[in-house]
């Protein structure tokens, strides 16, 4: 991203810190209102060496049903990234609240394997903040190399929604026809997601949104019961999609009913074959399967 | 099961308390234990005849330690009566009052045996008399045994001799503790058939023996018996008892066969088996029974048929197979079970009674066909033996009918092995058409 | 075509390990029986034959019926005991003992060991456990009938047993962290500190589960959506069903069982047996199966196997070792062929893996399913008999999936499942492979040559993890 500047943080942020943080500028924000900026701040935010924790990744991997392999599941690389992307939202030039911040979808690009041995520079920015039918959006955009190299490893591009936030300036999307109904497929999986599904991806993810800790935690923010992590949700999939992805793939997720614990949850995976009968791609769905509302949809591929 | 009673009263202070009050006083009799000696004790063997010589001269030769005349106060093992040329009932005192003279010499579980002949063999009245007096006699003096000891007796018909196999068998039997629980009873040896073991610890070495109704109680033992005695064992049952049966296999080492002995096929299926898995069969247990209890009053055909399909029907099927194969080896033995209650007679088992009285009938019926080849048949009547069965009898009734015997307690499954296996051995191959009740000598019935 | 068991002619096998003693050095004289080139490799060499001599298997109970309190170390030792019993083998060395569960306590790491030495057989034989799912009993017959023809064994004891009464139940994964963690600790304090992590919730047990660890979906969930793809009715699930349990009840009324089985805690026949239930009955049954498809919902308890307990064995034999013992020799265990599907991605169904296992294993030995005399196809479902044959008559599957001209063929019902199935019988999951393989090896030895060549039987059987294993007896 040029004309951006580069901000080279110590370590990671702690996400704590900043979850406080964030609170305290929603209250200051509340009382002296909007400080008015409507552009994203051009900055990078940086940290180098990160090595990740080999107890916590087993942790993860296990969680999400992963084989816990050396290599570093997509998934968790996007919440090792997470700090650092919610640092840059955490800037006092930052247009919009970060608490109750949506996030709508996600997209990474996984282009080589990243060990759990090696040093890895992460870097995140923001951008592309415009318009949504329901309030503001903007992407958060994250890159992981080797430490040292060029080369980026992971790339991750994701899209958070401020809902009722409309900037001056930032006009709304002509309403898109609406989308066809959602009629359900066979499962190909069911899963079942306890109460403590929330917490438990927090201890792996670091990701402590007190709407994912538990009831009263998430009723304090204005919902009736906590929620699934959308990028557990998403991570399970991709684990699904099982070994045919490789080491180099992408994979797209979009968020749309939010998955409230404890919560059945079913799930259609198709898997899509070249001519030569070589992996391409898997889509997956994932619905209630009492109300059949959709939870999430997305692809997994492999990369051109 | 077990006979807590005898025991109280054997030793020390139930001892006492039985003598001063007048009960029972059964004793613990002497088993059979393989390694042990035959009999503990001299042997007397009473009587002058050219018989009693060559008996006498037999017996040395088993390593016994034999009295042609009692040495006062010795304490004696046995007195073998040989009374095998009477004439005259006359003849009966001198042997008789002069073995009287030792019988308070008689060590605990002492042996008594008479050996004489069959009083139907002869023509002659007084020699008839005095034969049939040793029936009487017999019988009488094993009542008046105390402590374990019992007396029995070896008859023998016109081909038979006192050193025949079939009577040196039977003495070895009824001095061993093999014969615990028979009391008062007469074995005839009708011919010179048989021979005696090579291994007097594996009188059936070699044999492969189908035992029927093997899953518990007398089958099991029967089985246990015969395996000690060195047989190949096939065992038979129902099939819905076939895991009580695969542990008394397991247990002697053989092959068990889950069959209803009441199909039609059983016996091609038992002869089929033993061939195929053993290459032979030398002998056939007829042990399986049932009872289906009922006065005759309130007796309905499935109870009566039911018994008689199983007890009778199904052994006259089986031996008609076994007759007819040409499998057989020479000299195939066959004991049936039969029971006292089909001597006697039961109240409840008229049923029962029939078919086991039938069982009787066939055996002296059979006994010619199988004597063709070589072969013998008998029956062996249990009384009350301490079983499974027994054990559900109201205490009251079973404390009763266990000391109706002149041994005061009831017998043990292996009691009725012991007998089936000598009656299956080639040692009693000159035996045959024989009722051998194993019953302590019970007071009612012959 | 193969006669014996030398199972793949048309391919030769480089590098097969040198077979037994009296095994003939197999070099030169290759037999390439499609005119191939007989010197390009090394033929197979000639195999001896595994034969079936016989079975054991103890009444299967419905969980939670006579066997609640019995392990699986007590069902195998009494199935083991039985066999024992039936064919004289106390005190003998057998060549090798292979069984396994499916539901096991970490404490039966050596199972099948166990149970040997607990049982009637000489001390020395040794044993080993094999998992395959459902398809464990079969697996240990195939693998144990290999050892036999490569001439590494004479004699060999093939087995399974399963217990969901009594199931493992694991310890939450809170309280194993501290008792683990609490085991490492060193010192009373550090015990103390790593104490205080247990929380209430951790004492909750965790149940064993019969989903699939992938996808969440139980086997029933699994096979309604294969019942609802082949679209398979409830009218032909309840007859297939009906059938099962007319069919097993004949066979005991026939005394079918009684060289096959030995009773066990009072139980004399399976205890899921209905001799007297009708197809009205069955149609009465609620569906229990399959109720938030789209289709309508058509798998009901009765035509769905319940969980159930029970062991069953299996003796083989090479036929010298049968001969020198004196023991019958029923069927010969010609080939084996195992299969697994994609049913993660929701390519086809969980339990469809035989569909494709028994088109390879006849090409193999260029067989039809017209060939055959007896069809073994275990009764997970109803609808999992169905759907397979359904597949199996199927053109597109045929063509699309099979790789062949059109449909793979159909199957004269009337060979089907003749003495009863897994629907009557229940599904104790390892000891499957050994009912049917010792029921079916009778079957053969019973109905002796066909048409001029010895009576052939197929077991196919369908596992977890959208596995399947087939394989083909030969009557002897």
């Amino acid at each position: 991203m040029s004309g951006s500047q580069t901000v080279v943080l110590g370590e990671l942020p702690a996400l704590s810190k900043l979850y406080v943080n964030a609170a305290a500028a929603a209250a200051r924000r509340r009382i002296l209102g909007a400080h008015g900026g409507t552009e994203l701040p051009a900055y990078t935010h940086e940290v180098r060496g990160v090595k990740p924790d080999v107890t916590n990744l087993t942790a993860y991997q296990h969680l999400i049903g992963e084989t816990a392999s050396d290599v570093l599941p997509a998934g968790f690389i996007h919440a090792l990234a997470f700090p650092l992307a919610m640092s840059v939202l955490n800037r006092d030039d930052f247009p919009l609240p970060l608490l109750g911040m949506i996030h709508l979808a996600n997209k990474v690009v996984q282009s080589a394997p990243v060990l759990f041995t090696e040093a890895l520079d992460i870097r995140a920015r923001v951008e592309n903040l415009r318009g949504h039918r329901a309030g503001t959006q903007l992407d958060v955009v994250a890159e992981v190399r080797a430490t040292g190299q060029e080369e980026v490893r992971w790339h991750g591009v994701s899209t958070y929604l401020a809902k009722g936030v409309f900037l001056p300036g930032i006009d709304k999307p002509s309403v898109s026809a609406t989308p066809p109904p959602f009629s359900a497929p066979d499962p190909t999986a069911l899963w079942q997601l306890g109460v403590d599904t929330g917490r438990a991806y927090a201890a792996v993810s670091g990701d402590f949104n007190p709407i994912h800790l538990s009831v009263l935690t998430a009723k304090a923010l204005g919902l009736r019961r906590s929620l699934a992590h959308g990028m557990y949700l998403a991570s399970r999939a991709l684990a699904d999609v099982g070994a045919a992805k490789g080491d180099a793939f992408s994979w797209d997720v979009a968020f749309e009913a939010p998955v409230f614990l404890p919560a059945r949850v079913a799930l259609d995976i198709s898997t899509v074959q070249a001519d030569g009968g070589a992996w391409q791609r898997s889509d997956y769905v994932a619905w209630n399967p009492l109300s059949g509302r959709r939870h999430f949809s997305g692809t997994v591929a492999s990369l051109p | 099961m077990s006979d807590k009673y005898t025991q109280f009263v054997s030793h020390g202070l139930g001892r006492d308390i039985a003598k001063r009050l007048g009960l029972p006083q059964p004793v613990v009799l002497r088993r059979h234990q393989p390694g042990r000696p035959l009999i503990d004790g001299p042997v007397l063997v009473q009587g002058s005849t050219r018989g009693a010589d060559s008996l006498a001269a037999a017996l040395l030769g088993w390593n016994l330690d034999v009295r042609r005349h009692a040495i006062p106060k010795e304490k004696l093992g046995a007195i073998i009566l040989v009374l095998d040329e009477l004439a005259h009932p006359a003849d009966l005192e001198k042997p008789v009052l002069t073995a009287a003279t030792s019988l308070r010499d008689l060590a605990p579980n002492a042996r008594i045996i008479t050996v004489s002949r069959t009083a139907a063999s002869t023509p002659e009245p007084a020699t008839a008399a005095a034969r049939q007096g040793v029936d009487g006699l017999l019988r009488s003096l094993a009542k008046e045994l105390r402590a374990g000891a019992t007396g029995n007796g070896i008859l023998l018909a016109d081909g038979a001799g006192t050193t025949s196999p079939g009577t040196l068998g039977a003495m070895q039997f009824f001095l061993s503790g093999r014969s615990a629980f028979v009391d008062g009873q007469f074995l005839t040896v009708s011919s010179a058939a048989g021979r005696l073991p090579g291994d007097a610890g594996k009188p059936l070495a070699g044999k492969v023996a189908v035992v029927t109704g093997a899953a518990r109680g007398i089958g099991a033992a029967i089985a246990r018996t015969l395996y000690r005695d060195g047989a190949t064992l096939i065992l038979v049952d129902i099939p819905a008892a076939g895991d009580h049966l695969a542990e008394v296999a397991n247990e002697v080492r053989g092959t068990a066969l889950q069959l209803d002995i009441s199909r039609d096929d059983a016996g091609q299926r038992i002869i089929e088996h033993a061939l195929t898995r053993h290459g032979r069969l030398d002998i056939v247990i007829h042990n399986a029974g049932i009872t289906r209890d009922k006065l005759l009053a309130n007796m309905d055909a499935a109870r009566w048929n039911a018994v008689i399909t199983v007890n009778i029907a199904a052994q006259l099927r089986i031996n008609e197979a076994l007759l007819a194969s040409e499998h057989l080896p020479d000299a195939p033995r066959i004991v049936s079970v039969a029971s006292t209650s089909g001597i006697a007679g039961n109240r409840g088992q008229t049923n029962y009674a029939a078919s086991k009285a039938g069982v009787i009938g066939m055996v002296r019926a059979t006994a010619p066909l199988i004597g063709g080849r070589g072969g013998s048949i008998n029956a062996v009547a249990p009384g009350f033996i301490e079983t499974d069965m027994t054990a559900r009898i109201p205490f009251a009734t079973r404390e009763v009918a266990r000391r109706l015997n002149s041994l005061q307690q009831g017998g043990r499954p292996g009691d009725v092995a012991e007998a089936v296996a000598f009656l299956a051995s080639d040692a009693a191959g000159g035996i045959s058409g024989e009722v051998l009740r194993v019953c302590g000598q019970n007071l009612v019935g012959a | 075509m193969p006669v014996n068991g030398q199972s793949d002619p048309g391919q030769p096998r480089p590098g097969q390990p040198v077979p037994g003693p009296q095994e003939p050095a197999a070099t030169s004289s290759a037999q390439s029986p499609k005119g191939g080139d007989a010197t390009e490799a090394a033929a197979a060499p000639r195999l001896r034959r595994a034969v079936v001599v016989g079975g054991n298997r103890i009444p299967f109970a419905r969980t939670g019926g006579a066997y609640t309190k019995s392990s699986n170390q007590d069902m195998l030792t009494a199935a083991l005991d039985g066999l024992i019993a039936r064919f004289g083998l106390q005190d003998e060395r057998i060549g090798e003992v292979a069984a396994g569960a499916v539901l096991k306590h970490s404490r039966d790491f050596n199972l099948t060991r166990e149970a040997v030495l607990g049982s009637a057989l000489s001390a020395e034989t040794p044993a080993y456990d094999l998992q395959q799912a459902c398809a464990t009993g079969l697996e240990t017959v195939l693998g144990l009938a290999n050892k036999i023809k490569l001439g590494q064994i004479d004699s060999a004891i093939a087995g399974g047993v399963d217990s969901a009464s009594d199931a493992p139940i694991a310890v939450s994964e809170g309280l194993r962290e501290v008792l683990l963690d609490l085991n490492r600790a060193k010192t009373v304090s550090r015990k103390l500190q790593v104490l205080s992590r247990l929380r209430p919730k951790d004492l909750a047990p965790d149940a064993p589960n019969t989903g699939e660890p992938r996808t969440g979906l139980s086997m029933g969930e699994h096979q309604a959506l294969t019942t609802a793809q082949w679209k398979i009715t409830r009218e032909a699930q309840d007859e297939l069903a009906f059938n099962s349990h007319r069919n097993l009840a004949a066979a005991y009324d026939a005394g079918f069982f009684e060289d096959l089985l030995t009773p066990y805690r009072g139980l004399t026949r399976d205890s899921n047996l209905r001799a007297d239930t009708s197809l009205e009955k069955l149609a009465t049954l609620k569906p229990v199966f399959g109720k938030n498809l789209g289709a309508e919902a058509t798998m009901t308890a009765g035509n769905s196997t319940p969980l159930t307990d029970g062991a069953s064995t299996v003796l083989l034999a090479s036929e010298e070792w049968a001969d020198a013992h004196d023991l019958p020799k029923l069927a010969a265990v010609v080939d084996g062929e195992a299969a697994a599907v994609d049913f993660v991605h929701g390519k086809d169904g969980l339990l469809m893996a035989p569909a494709f296992a028994v088109p390879r294993l006849l090409a193999r030995h260029n067989l039809t399913l017209a060939d055959f005399d007896f069809f073994e196809i275990h009764e997970a479902f109803a609808g999992t008999v169905l759907s397979t044959l359904a597949a199996w008559e199927d053109e597109e599957f045929g063509r699309t999936r099979l790789g062949l001209d059109g449909a793979f063929g159909c199957i004269d019902r009337s060979k089907l499942n003749v003495n009863g199935s897994s629907l009557a019988a229940g599904h104790p999951f390892a000891a499957t492979g050994g009912r049917i393989v010792a029921s079916l090896a009778k079957m053969l030895h019973a109905t002796g040559q066909v048409d001029g060549r010895p009576a052939r039987g197929l077991v196919s059987i369908c596992a977890a993890g959208g596995q399947g294993v087939v394989a083909i007896l030969e009557a002897l």
